[in-house]
């Protein structure tokens, strides 16, 4: 049986192509990353080892604290949005009397599924200062309040996080959904018996017990809004000027329109460090509050 | 008293909804708004009939859209890419997930870990050699520029996927055909793939979609105006073609028919193929 299992030839055969192209594409780029941050290069000539030069020029670059204050932004817009308002309503639709539960979680979940270009265009006509749907219908409303949305240099970047927001809504929607599901319903009974309101019921009861629900949608959310670069390409290029740029923006600047590959390696790094710092924390502050 | 408790109850019942109706109209409005202008003239949609349904079809904007634009060549790039890297995604990740899972040899442990890695990876970090990589082989604006990373990519949440799967499954499956003299292919061929089913239709789904739509790479690797896929195609049209907006909304309602379509009619497993990550990962 044994002999069976092991066999050599059947065993290279299915493992092979998997690993070779995994390491190729996936493993040697991420070390040629980390590599190439310590080097002054241009993707074609031969490399010049320049140390940390690379790390101390991007902390004194400009646009370092313009895009780590537009990814905090991204991320804040999307975990109040998403996983504030998803907790929220994904309570309120999982309580016994809630009607057309299938079509609302369908209509919730269908922007997940179009194309980022096709929902960043849909939103770029709007949030069209003139005919777009937003200004006209605070002008139905009656409320004076026309924006240019995303010229503005200060709320452009809140516009642009709400697209991201709105199109993957039903996909934290859904996580969450589930999450409140698998809370057994005695515990939530039981608090509401002894006199707990329901919502009181539900903070003190079912929040608690998503604890893991809730890391991986402030994990999901925290990442993507430190990652974000789609929309702001093709909403705005990055600007007015380049007040929109984000960390990935700058590595696409750098790598592909300046070919300055050493230094945008060296934001790739720092990119996963703060991902990987992030990720940690969230797990650290669902994790405490367990022993508390 | 019992009747005035249950028009209480389902008033309070009204009212509990209420948010859950509003948060639909947020999300479905804009894409019936973007459907019912690509069926408008721009004097509909900017000054006589902005919010509503079109008063009459104005279906040449599709006619247009689909004649005048790239839009069957982007379509056919999207899907020659997307089904030929989630075919060969499912198959390696299978083969691979079957001699982790089921095979017995010295390191399978630390070569499944070493997968596992692959899939905290941000593709922010493997753009740039990853470009130099598709340059230095001559695949810049070829299918194998997305195809190949787009396997790659795919593989290490796929094998865990399976990897769960196959797992499970009981240990007689193996002696069974050892005895009846089955070699190992025809085990992995004909029990193995036919019980794996369900977790290969999830997968489908999940990389299907994923490529479908997949973006960055997409945009940093390709180029050539024939080789576009959907998304990138989709980019052209903000700029040259704003002014006619009505041929803009037919351009994006086609290209999303299709997702929404499968979404549809697969709903529940498209939930569940997209939020099975957070079985994986969590």
């Amino acid at each position: 049986m044994n002999k069976y299992l092991g066999n050599k030839p059947a065993l290279a055969l299915f493992l092979l192509p998997a690993l070779l192209l995994y390491s190729v594409i996936l493993i040697y780029p991420v070390l040629q990353t980390v590599f190439r941050s310590f080097y002054d290069w241009d993707g074609l000539s031969t490399a010049s080892f320049a140390g940390l030069t690379n790390y101390r020029e991007l902390f004194s670059d400009p646009l370092l604290g313009t895009s780590l204050k537009n990814g905090a932004l991204f991320a804040l817009v999307l975990a109040v949005f998403q996983i504030g308002l998803g907790t929220i309503l994904a309570l309120v639709c999982a309580n016994p009397r809630v009607r057309g539960r299938k079509l609302l979680k369908t209509a919730y979940f269908i922007p997940v599924v179009l194309s980022v270009t096709v929902v960043c265009q849909l939103w770029i006509a709007m949030y069209d200062p003139t005919n777009g749907l937003v200004n006209k219908l605070f002008d139905v409303l009656g409320i004076p309040y026309q924006q240019n949305w995303l010229v503005s240099p200060t709320q452009s970047i809140i516009a642009i996080a709400f697209v991201n927001a709105w199109q993957f809504m039903g996909y934290q929607f859904s996580l969450l959904y589930a999450g409140v599901k698998a809370v057994p319903e005695d515990y939530f009974e039981a608090a509401t018996i002894d006199g707990c309101g329901k919502w009181r019921a539900h903070w003190h009861v079912t929040l608690p017990l998503m604890r893991e629900t809730f890391k991986f949608c402030f994990t999901i959310a925290i990442t993507s809004g430190i990652g974000a670069f789609v929309q702001m390409l093709i909403m705005t290029n990055g600007g007015p000027g380049t007040t929109n740029y984000t960390l990935t923006f700058m590595i696409y600047r750098y790598a592909f329109m300046e070919s300055n590959y050493g230094y945008a390696c060296a934001v790739s790094v720092l990119l996963v460090m703060i991902s990987l710092v992030a990720t940690v924390v969230i797990n650290k502050v669902f994790d405490r509050g367990q022993h508390a | 008293m019992n009747s005035k408790t249950t028009s209480f109850r389902s008033i309070g019942s009204f009212l509990l909804q209420i948010p859950l109706w509003l948060y639909f109209i947020v999300s479905v409005y804009p894409l019936f708004w973007m459907i019912s202008y690509s069926l408008k003239n721009n004097d509909e949609i900017f000054v006589t009939n902005p919010f509503g349904f079109p008063a009459h079809f104005r279906f040449e904007n599709y006619v247009n859209a689909w004649t005048q634009f790239n839009i069957p060549r982007y379509f056919m790039n999207s899907f020659i890419v997307s089904i030929i890297s989630t075919l060969c995604i499912l198959l390696l990740a299978l083969m691979f997930a079957f001699a982790v899972a089921r095979m017995q040899w010295k390191f399978r442990t630390a070569v499944r870990t070493y997968m596992i890695v692959g899939m905290f990876m941000p593709l922010q970090v493997i753009m740039i050699p990853l470009a130099i990589l598709v340059r230095d082989f001559h695949l810049t604006n070829t299918y194998g520029a997305l195809i190949i990373p787009y396997i790659a990519i795919g593989l290490p949440f796929s094998t865990m996927v399976f990897y769960g799967f196959l797992v499970s499954i009981p240990r007689e499956i193996e002696e069974a055909a050892c005895i009846d003299g089955a070699s190992i292919y025809r085990l992995f061929a004909q029990v193995i793939l036919p019980l794996a089913l369900p977790a290969i239709a999830t997968i489908a789904i999940f990389q299907f979609l994923n490529n479908w739509n997949e973006f960055t790479l997409a945009y940093i690797l390709i180029s050539d105006e024939n080789m576009k896929t959907l998304p990138l195609g989709l980019l052209f049209f903000q700029g040259s073609y704003s002014t006619d907006w009505g041929a803009m909304g037919a351009v994006m309602t086609i290209a999303s028919v299709p997702m929404v379509l499968v979404y549809l009619l697969l709903s529940e497993q498209v939930e569940r193929a997209m939020t099975v990550g957070s079985a994986v990962k969590g």
